[in-house]
């Protein structure tokens, strides 16, 4: 499975060169851009996404919370006793087969690679969640940031007035907020629970639009001269702060999905899931470099089939119509959209024809920017109970992440004087499944 | 009556039947969704999760599964019905097949009887018919030696409430044939003139459906067995009561008695000790008992009082029930489910 040694120097080349160009447009733009958040309806002209497609790559995670099935998804095993009663389909990438559950997204998976080969040992609902969203084990002396604080730590810009970090998890069971660990608050995830539009953020109802940009109009007269003659980083980073806190309150249009026109809210359909990929395309679209999208629950310890026969029709229509819109204008060359929980289930079918925790043969899959479509790495044996070929780790996943997005998966963070990879020790991406 | 008794023991010392007591069990191929008899009683023929047919005499010292036939379905099997020397046979592959029950010949294949996957048939009392069920929502009869199609009728949503796709899960037929009775997921009954389709009664069952709108977000249950009354006057619908925990099959097991052509519930089980989704039903002779069985990851095979509904007689089995089949005299109940099969005498 492994190409030339050439090819991938020139690959690593090319995303460098990619990564050192995107540094240099973003200092130039990333001001300008989405500075009044009040305009967002502006940047759904084909000029301005243009203009985005150039500053800036994000993700979105769609986060299968209780584990989905790998059989009744991506590594689909029909007639095998631990098949199901599901048969496989076939996609638009020659000799690639998923479950027939996901017929739409068989039919774009030329934008999609899939990894059937995930084997994270850890299938508890916690322990599996923590290692899947930091790849690496816990370390009682270490709080490591998740996939998501690193990438707004990696991705976002210091000056930026969106969000770096947006969580989207509507059901309680299984919540969780997500952590940025020792990359500190300022790459904490604005978390979303019971309300899609942020709470605290609205302007008072005392203060009018105009008194309120008058305020900040004289509060900006004031910290100019203030800072006119001071060269000093605690003053960059107050203003710096006011500026987020404005960009912040004017954020709050775009969790708003009746701003957007009846045709596009009635493409992403009726469920919660559904509105939630089209808040998650409108933030990608505004700049926020990472959004989680949680959709709990598939933890099908009973009635396995019935369960995926709903939650995938949710997720294969929602995930399809995102990444249809994503491509449409222009984002998604840009925007990297995973599939990922905590395990898959178990090959063997329980008595209530439900499955299991099962973490040792299992698949995620990895979409859009800086990703190989249309491909299917690792192989798991006949029945789903272990990987054969390709075994990739969590960590694997998290380097394999991090390179598809140009960042040195290898890159260190310092927490005092310990050097700490940000995918964990021994980690190798999966090259195969990148662009 | 005495004046210290209660209603319910009032109705044991009346009841015919006072004791459900497994007799025997064996092993079956995979899980096992269905089964019909053959001319003994004892034999049995039955369609599994492995996509085949089988036959096994239940009587015998070591009962053994045999093939009917080489051939297959493409998913699993879940309805068999037999009529003479015919088995036919419906899947989650959508398809129907036609078989010699002694040779296992395929006489007839409907590759695309529904267009998603079939949940249950049922046969005429007179044998001529078939009706079939599936998650295209839709209701098909047919015949029941040549597979014609007869009649299709619809009356339910593709959809549940919440926007995701619904399921068409039981089909009875009543006793004098007349009427035929099914049942959706979110609770949904009809009752039909068997013969020309004419919905005679709707009913409401909707506690059978949990949908967790907060903490998973998904939902479970259904009705998933409907049995006429002799006299067909009664219609009892089984399923699952509400679930806290949508993740197992954890509600109580539910009845709801209807006089259907009044649209009036009689009365209604909640049974909390044994757990699960009701997976069949049916009424016992003269109607004086109604005996269901089912299960979550264990199962439970329940008499009631066909009049009040009180619980007569109760046993554990040893596997999730998915169907049975009850002697004529009611003294037998072969029942099939997961990895198993059972005998169970009720006295």
């Amino acid at each position: 499975m492994s190409e030339p040694a050439e090819f991938q120097h020139r690959r690593r080349i090319q995303r460098d060169l990619s990564r050192r160009g995107f540094l240099t447009t973003t200092a130039a733009g990333a001001t300008a851009m989405a500075a009044d958040m009040g305009q967002i309806n502006a940047l759904q002209s084909a000029a301005v996404t243009q203009q985005l497609k150039q500053q800036g790559t994000r993700v979105i995670l769609l986060w299968l919370a209780g584990g989905a099935s790998q059989f009744e998804t991506w590594d689909p095993k029909p007639g095998a006793k631990t098949g199901g009663p599901f048969s496989a389909i076939p996609t638009s990438a020659n000799g690639v087969h998923i479950s027939e559950l996901l017929p739409e997204l068989a039919r774009r998976m030329q934008h999609t690679a899939i990894i059937r080969s995930l084997n994270t040992k850890v299938a508890d609902h916690g322990g599996g969640a923590s290692l899947m969203e930091t790849g690496r084990l816990r370390d009682p002396g270490l709080d490591f940031p998740d996939l998501g604080a690193v990438v707004a730590r990696e991705l976002g810009r210091l000056d930026s007035s969106v969000p770096d970090y947006v969580s989207l998890y509507t059901s309680t069971e299984g919540r969780r907020k997500g952590t940025s660990g020792i990359l500190g608050a300022r790459y904490a995830p604005m978390f979303l629970s019971d309300n899609m539009i942020p709470l605290n953020l609205a302007q008072l109802d005392a203060v009018s639009t105009v008194d309120h940009k008058d305020r900040a109009a004289l509060r900006d007269v004031f910290a100019k001269q203030f800072s006119k003659h001071r060269n000093n980083a605690a003053v960059d980073s107050h203003m710096s702060a006011y500026q987020r806190v404005r960009g912040l309150m004017a954020s709050e249009q775009l969790f708003n999905v009746e701003n957007e026109p009846a045709d596009v809210r009635a493409r992403y359909g009726p469920t919660q899931f559904g509105e939630q990929c089209l808040i998650a395309r409108r933030l990608c679209e505004a700049g926020v470099p990472f959004v989680k999208v949680a959709r709990a629950w598939w933890d099908s310890h009973g009635q396995n089939f019935e369960t995926h026969q709903e939650l995938c029709a949710d997720l294969d229509h929602s995930m399809s119509v995102l990444l249809d819109d994503l491509n449409e204008r222009g984002l998604l060359e840009n925007t990297l959209v995973l599939t990922l929980g905590e395990f898959g289930r178990t090959p063997r079918i329980n008595a209530s024809l439900g499955r299991d925790h099962f973490a040792n043969a299992w698949s995620c899959s990895l979409s859009g920017y800086g990703v190989r479509g249309g491909v299917a790495y690792g192989k798991t044996d006949a029945e789903g109970n272990t990987v054969v070929d390709g075994e990739a780790s969590s960590a694997d996943l998290f380097a394999t992440v991090l390179q598809a997005l140009g960042i040195d998966h290898e890159h260190e963070y310092m927490v005092g004087s310990r050097p700490i990879p940000m995918a964990d020790f021994g980690a190798s991406p999966i090259d195969e499944v990148l662009a | 009556m005495d004046e210290t008794d209660t209603p319910a023991d009032t109705a044991a010392e009346q009841a015919v039947v006072s004791s459900v007591k497994i007799s025997r069990s064996f092993a079956l191929p995979g899980a096992v969704f269905c089964v019909t008899e053959g001319d003994e009683q004892s034999q049995l023929y039955f369609g599994s999760s492995d996509f085949g047919i089988y036959r096994i005499d239940s009587d015998a010292e070591k009962p053994a599964p045999e093939p009917v036939s080489d051939s297959r379905h493409e998913s699993y099997v879940t309805g068999l019905v037999r009529s003479g020397d015919t088995l036919v046979s419906g899947s989650y592959d959508g398809s129907l097949i036609w078989w010699d029950a002694e040779s296992g010949d395929v006489r007839h294949r409907v590759q695309s009887a529904h267009e998603k996957w079939i949940r249950r048939l049922a046969i005429s009392p007179d044998g001529s018919t078939v009706a079939s069920v599936g998650d295209d929502m839709k209701t098909r009869v047919w015949n029941a030696k040549t597979a014609d199609a007869i009649a299709t009728w619809g009356g339910y949503e593709l959809t549940t409430p919440h926007g995701y796709p619904s399921m068409l899960y039981a089909v009875a037929f009543s006793a004098d044939g007349k009427w035929l009775a099914t049942g959706n997921r979110t609770g949904k009954v009809i009752v039909r003139d068997s013969a020309t389709g004419r919905v005679e009664a709707t009913l409401e069952a909707p506690v059978m459906y949990t949908w967790d709108p907060k903490a998973r977000r998904h939902s479970i249950g259904g009705i998933r067995s409907l049995a006429f009354s002799s006299d067909s006057q009664l219609l009892a619908v089984g399923g699952m009561g509400l679930v806290g925990n949508i993740d197992h099959l954890g509600g109580a097991s539910r009845i709801e008695v209807f006089d259907w052509q009044s649209g009036k519930q009689r009365y209604e089980i909640e049974d909390t000790k044994l757990k699960g989704l009701v997976e069949q039903l049916k009424f016992g002779p003269d109607d004086e008992w109604l005996v269901a069985a089912g299960g979550d990851n264990g199962g439970f095979v329940s008499v009631y009082d066909g009049a009040e509904g009180t619980l007569l007689a109760q046993e554990k089995a040893p596997m999730h029930v998915f169907d049975f089949q009850l002697s004529d005299d009611g003294s037998k109940l072969r029942a099939v489910g997961f990895e198993r099969a059972s005998v169970v005498e009720i006295a």
